[in-house]
């Protein structure tokens, strides 16, 4: 009987897995669909069609299309980042892997349109263009040099570590706070993110391991994304209604995810 | 989740084993799912089986109780763990790229 057959019959143990074998399981695109399965299916554009929308003031409408609206280029950036990373990739499991991530983005990217629409907006697309902030904007192009430069391990630190990490801290920490429809379509998004966060730092933590040297190159890139990153934080915060002394524990998780991969100051 | 103890072979002291019961954590296939839950917050307590993901923050579960130098894996982010004491004698884990 093979390993995972005595897991899923209740026997054995996961943590004895061997590790080549976790990592093939997990970069699968058969370990994705199963995983999503769990908690995709029965929704609609990520939502359970039994959730009842909450009526919003129209100063907090407004305030929530605006946010969402950078969430949208945050996750272009993201789809766009990972489909072009695709062809960078080193190997064929990490290229299965984006292939999920890719997969991932353009939900996330048609679940929030759809939240747009939703709100009111007949032309979502359009309202992004208007609404979203310059510092995202920025961020997207500067993410997207860094792919075209075919230059690996800093697209990909800029993408799965520094966009993924801020992603996954404020869509958290909104869906504690928005309407239901939209916390709903916010916590299947981060449930994504927690792989894409995972892969990022694994990925980037082995490569430094074999090759100490690429730390510079990368405290480079963070030294140059920082303050775009630290800027759009601060946006979306203020939007979303959060106070000032609970804002810097929202830069927590990416702070030590720097720090575990050794370049934290 | 129920504790019974056992014998390891080698040489440390008996570890209490632990039947892991679905918490509804729906983030990774079905039959890994027991191995995992979410940290439920202010009230929450860690049992000796079960230690949090630095990465992504879900708790851990293992059939028997955890301790220093333990491998283990979250599936939840993918990574890979190994265990030690923190300087107040709490187990954590650090990733192990």
């Amino acid at each position: 009987m093979k390993q995972s057959e005595g897991l899923a019959n209740g026997e054995g143990e996961l943590h004895d897995l061997d590790p080549r074998k976790f990592y093939e399981q997990v970069h699968s695109f058969e370990f994705w669909f199963q995983s999503v399965e769990g908690y995709l299916s029965g929704t609609v554009y990520g939502r359970r069609p039994q959730t009842v929308e909450t009526p919003l003031a129209v100063a907090e409408r407004e305030r929530l299309i605006t946010v969402l609206c950078n969430y949208c280029v945050g996750e272009t950036a993201a789809l766009e980042g990972a489909s072009g990373l695709i062809a960078i990739a080193p190997n064929r499991p990490t290229q299965v892997f984006l292939s999920t991530q890719v997969v991932d983005e353009g939900r996330h990217l048609e679940v929030l349109l759809h939240r747009i629409a939703a709100l009111g907006i007949a032309d979502p697309e359009a309202e992004v263009d208007r609404r979203a902030s310059s510092t995202i904007r920025e961020f997207r192009r500067r993410l997207l040099q860094l792919v075209a430069s075919k230059d690996w391990e800093a697209a990909l630190f800029a993408q799965n570590v520094i966009l993924e990490a801020m992603e996954f801290t404020v869509f958290q920490s909104h869906a504690r706070t928005a309407d239901p429809v939209t916390a709903e379509v916010l916590e299947g998004i981060v449930k994504d993110e927690r792989r894409h966060i995972g892969f990022g730092e694994n990925e980037l933590g082995r490569r430094l391991r074999e090759s100490p040297h690429r730390r510079s190159r990368l405290i480079e890139v963070k030294r140059d994304l920082d303050a775009l990153v630290l800027e759009t934080f601060e946006e979306i915060l203020r939007e979303i209604g959060m106070a000032p002394d609970e804002r810097p524990e929202l830069g927590r998780s990416y702070l030590a995810a720097v720090e575990r991969l050794g370049f934290g100051q | 989740m129920s504790g019974a103890t056992d014998h390891s072979p080698e040489t440390e002291s008996p570890r209490q084993r632990f039947e892991l019961d679905d918490r509804g954590f729906n983030e990774v296939p079905t039959k890994y799912r027991r191995y995992y839950r979410h940290w439920q917050g202010a009230g929450d307590q860690l049992e000796p089986n079960e230690v949090i993901c630095p990465v992504c923050k879900v708790v851990i579960r293992s059939t028997r109780e955890i301790r220093v130098g333990d491998r283990l894996y979250c599936m939840a982010c993918m990574t890979r763990l190994r265990i030690r004491e923190d300087s107040e004698g709490h187990l954590e884990a650090d990733c192990e790229y």
